[in-house]
């Protein structure tokens, strides 16, 4: 997650790439909500120790409750975007937000699209 | 100890005479071997010394080692405690030289095995090589002034024709060449790598320019890009990807960009970084199990395991007012 993230950093379309690459190079995001959810996951990137940590006083039973009260306070105060569950895995090809295989971050149709040409390695339409 | 000497050599006498017998061709080689050494006094003292302990031990030895044949575990034993490994063989001989001659045989045996050892010594050395390298060090002393100047000149030049194009960089490559001439005796000449490991030759001594500048980087790059061709097979693609870091390097090594040089104990025993928090209580007792926690965890280095624990200590001295109300 925070991988896909850190390289697709790379393509944005912020960037110039200092060394010159010889391949083709997308310097897109595919739209607005893919960039979105980039912003998202670097942000849950930086704050995923301290919403670790907070949580970690929050859901104890040994520490007094209004200490844990206050933790609650401060885990709300952080920002909205460095949680975690508001990432989405998109296809990475098309930004669509479902139907994304997980192991290949590509959405249905684009693996389909693939597989047919044969250009997934090891994956062949299946036959019983 | 003479006296006790002379009594035992009789029997042993008798045994050496039947040895005599069989082994003649090792004993007159050895007689040769005697013939041409010399016997020094200072070592007569040395060892009546060293035997004053060892007497009786060594008598006992000899005895067993001449009557029977199987004295091979004993002429080793003896050696042992001499601390040097010599052949039993050599040892059987000796003894038997010795007590072939009219002198007081305690002490020929003894002066004969101290020459073996001594025999054995410089083959030893011979093999490591260490006589030569003194050689080396003795003929290179006397090398003339001149050559390892001129040598340096020489290779100076060489740099300059390689490296630089322009005709700009000449002057101080010359100039460096020249201080450098003043301190020769210093730096110039071949390394005998007596006291550092073998470093790299004396042309990086000579070149004195610090670092290299922008027009340096940027011609360098453009050679770099000339002379990348593209893969002529798949190894040359894969030796490609390897260096752009696209492909692993086989065997693969698990800890490739991990450079946790910490112990075990640094990782587990984290108590001694408890000394900030109070020693009973709640917070005491969480911190506690934030410690068995992070003591089992194998992918957080101990830097930030160290980091965590900080950042609670922090986080309760923040709180502490709160802390104090309850």
């Amino acid at each position: 997650m925070a991988a896909a993230a850190l390289c697709w950093a790379l393509r944005a379309a912020r960037q110039v790439l200092p060394s010159p690459c010889p391949r083709q190079v997308r310097s897109y995001y595919v739209d607005w909500r893919m960039l979105r959810d980039v912003k998202r996951r670097k942000m849950a990137y930086e704050h995923a120790d301290e919403r670790l940590r907070i949580n970690a006083i929050r859901k104890n039973s040994i520490l007094p409750k209004e200490l844990q009260e206050v933790a609650d306070k401060e885990i709300a105060a952080l920002p909205r975007d460095s949680c975690p569950v508001r990432i989405r895995n998109r296809c990475i090809l098309t930004s669509r937000p479902r139907g994304v295989k997980r192991r290949w971050r590509l959405s249905r149709i684009v693996f389909r699209h693939f597989a047919d040409h044969a250009q997934m390695s090891g994956v062949q339409r299946a036959m019983w | 100890k003479d006296k006790s000497a002379a009594s035992k050599d009789s029997t042993p006498e008798g045994a050496s005479k039947r040895q005599e017998d069989g082994a003649e061709t090792p004993k007159q080689k050895l007689l040769d071997i005697i013939g041409d050494m010399k016997v020094e006094v200072s070592y007569r003292k040395k060892l009546q010394q060293l035997k004053a302990s060892e007497n009786k031990t060594q008598a006992m030895n000899k005895l067993v080692g001449l009557d029977g044949e199987g004295s091979v575990p004993r002429g080793t034993t003896e050696d042992i405690k001499r601390g040097k490994p010599l052949s039993p063989e050599l040892v059987q001989a000796a003894s038997a030289v010795a007590s072939s001659l009219p002198r007081n045989k305690k002490q020929t045996e003894s002066e004969l095995l101290a020459q073996l050892r001594r025999h054995e010594e410089t083959t030893d050395k011979q093999k490591k090589g260490g006589t030569i390298n003194i050689r080396n060090v003795i003929s290179e002393m006397t090398v003339k002034k001149q050559s390892p100047a001129q040598r340096g000149v020489r290779i100076s030049s060489l740099i300059s024709l390689v490296l630089d194009e322009d005709g700009q960089r000449i002057r101080p490559e010359r100039s460096s060449a020249q201080s450098v001439d003043s301190r020769r005796s210093l730096k110039v000449g071949k390394r005998l790598n007596i006291f550092t490991k073998a470093s790299t030759e004396p042309e990086h001594a000579l070149k004195t320019v610090s670092s290299p500048t922008i027009w340096d980087l940027e011609f360098a790059k453009d050679i770099a890009a000339i002379t990348a061709q593209p893969p002529r097979n798949g190894f040359e693609e894969m030796i490609q990807w390897t260096k752009e870091g696209i492909l692993w390097e086989y065997p693969i090594d698990n800890e490739v960009g991990i450079e946790d040089d910490a112990e075990f104990h640094e990782h587990i025993f984290l108590e001694k970084h408890l000394e900030g928090f109070p020693k009973e209580g709640p917070i005491r007792h969480f911190m506690e199990l934030v410690i068995c926690g992070l003591s089992k965890n194998p992918y957080l280095s101990v830097k930030q395991k160290v980091e965590h624990i900080e950042w609670f200590q922090k986080y309760f001295e923040e709180k502490k007012e709160l802390l104090q109300e309850i």
